[in-house]
């Protein structure tokens, strides 16, 4: 994936008068995103097949989801993606300030995303829909459960990000924008999750 | 290169160390696949009757197998040391590399020599209770995949050396392999609950998927330890590029020396 913009302003990234094309932040990063992207779509596969296999008992396993929670999961995640973004734009136009709190944004949306799922965890394991209960819910914890991981790992991720806008010596805006990519791919594994667990039945 | 030369190569003990490091894996891939068979695990929901038939059935194998890791499975600390060494040429703090050495130290033991004396103990002792031997059976394969968990703060060390090296020791898109790395040891964790399906210790997440990526895993940071130790200066600075191979880039070179 490529971008394109303008060097325009006191921004960290050199003030070319030309446009230049590149991978945002650090290129490594993208070998992470490509390679944890096989290995969750290898557990896709994996749901699928299973799925393909007991299907009357995945339905019903999913029945007890609700999906306006998975939709506002979605939507805080997604709102979270779009402050990240946004803070990138200011980080490259030297606006640190707006930087600033666009990332706040975005770790407060990642907080009551964590907050949804504890509250979605609790309701189903009060019904009595644990990891180990039925076809349908040990696929369900393990992926929410590891998602949730990848999103603690982001908040790491993004008190670097905070870091390196609050510091003026020490501000990389390859640093910031890989934080980034870090944040949209937690973001992007979220999005397939919801798909295949909510909405496809 | 004379032979006189290639002994006082400075390099010697790190090839040595890094050719121990190849055969201790390839030790250990031979024993666990083939001669014990041990790998891919056995079925989790096995009854203990299906127990003491399946010791029966690789006798021979887990002796032998087990023997060989009992006598050699130490060459597995010159990888350890290797991998401790390679962090102390980087520009971070020695506490990353004696922490990575002491928690992979320790993992080792319910990671790896656990499921070797479980396994050997079953086979040595074929008379037991078969519930005895279905206990044993359970120690080995849950303390052999259960437990990756341990190793994922070492690998998240490695990462974090990496991320910080300015001597470019190892390229930056390891340090996120070695996130990949630690992020599948979490998966395993659940083979603790289930009895049979995709997360149980012989399933297609826990093991299968896990398994290919500690391969791939293995694998890289073993070629990896390679280009450091021909790169290495023995110097503090960044590592200087490898040396190229292609005859054309030497003669050139050597014509241009002379």
């Amino acid at each position: 994936m490529t971008t394109t913009h303008t060097g325009a302003g006191a921004g960290i990234a050199a003030a070319s008068p030309t446009t230049t094309r590149h991978v945002p932040g650090q290129p490594d990063m993208w070998f992470f995103v490509v390679f944890e992207s096989l290995i969750f779509t290898s557990y896709f596969c994996v749901y699928l097949f299973n799925r393909a296999r007991h299907e009357t008992a995945f339905l019903q396993g999913q029945s007890h989801l609700v999906l306006w929670l998975g939709v506002l999961d979605t939507v805080v995640l997604l709102t979270s993606s779009w402050a990240v973004a946004r803070s990138i734009q200011h980080a490259r136009a030297g606006h640190h300030e707006a930087a600033t709190r666009a990332a706040l944004l975005t770790a407060a949306c990642g907080v009551v995303f964590l907050a949804l799922k504890i509250v979605e965890w609790t309701r189903l394991i009060h019904m009595g829909k644990t990891f180990t209960s039925g076809a349908f819910f040990p696929y369900y914890f393990f992926l929410t459960g590891i998602h949730c991981v990848h999103l603690l790992i982001g908040f790491v991720v993004l008190g670097l990000l905070l870091k390196q806008l609050s510091d003026p010596r020490r501000r990389s805006q390859e640093t910031v924008e890989t934080c980034a990519t870090y944040w949209h791919t937690v973001d992007f594994f979220w999005v397939l999750i919801f798909a295949l667990l909510y909405v496809v039945r | 290169m004379t032979r006189r030369a290639r002994w006082t190569d400075p390099k010697r003990e790190l090839w040595l160390a890094w050719y121990a490091t190849v055969a201790f894996y390839s030790l250990y891939a031979v024993v666990f696949f083939l001669v014990t068979r041990t790998q891919p695990p056995g079925k989790p929901w096995y009854t203990p009757e299906q127990v003491a038939g399946w010791f029966a059935g690789r006798h021979t194998g887990l002796l032998v197998g087990f023997a060989l890791i009992f006598v050699l499975g130490g060459l597995s600390a010159t990888a350890l040391a290797l991998i401790t060494y390679s962090i102390r040429r980087m520009s971070v703090s020695r506490a990353f590399a004696y922490s990575y050495l002491i928690l992979y130290a320790i993992a080792a033991v319910p990671g790896f020599l656990f499921i070797c004396v479980a396994m050997t103990v079953g086979t040595m002792r074929p008379g037991r209770d078969p519930a005895v031997l279905r206990w044993l059976y359970d120690l080995g394969f849950l303390s052999f995949s259960g437990t990756m968990g341990v190793f994922l703060l070492g690998s998240l060390i490695w990462m974090t050396a990496i991320l910080l090296d300015r001597n470019g020791v190892f390229p930056k898109w390891f340090a996120y392999l070695n996130l990949c790395n630690a992020l599948t040891e979490v998966v395993v964790a659940p083979s603790w609950l289930f009895h049979g399906g995709v997360l149980a210790w012989n399933g297609t997440i826990a093991w299968w998927i896990n398994v290919v990526v500690f391969g791939i895993y293995t694998g890289t940071f073993i070629h990896l330890l390679r280009q450091v130790i021909l790169r290495e200066d023995f110097g503090t600075g960044p590592l200087p590029a490898a040396p190229r191979r292609d005859s054309a880039h030497r003669v050139l070179e050597e014509v241009m020396a002379s």
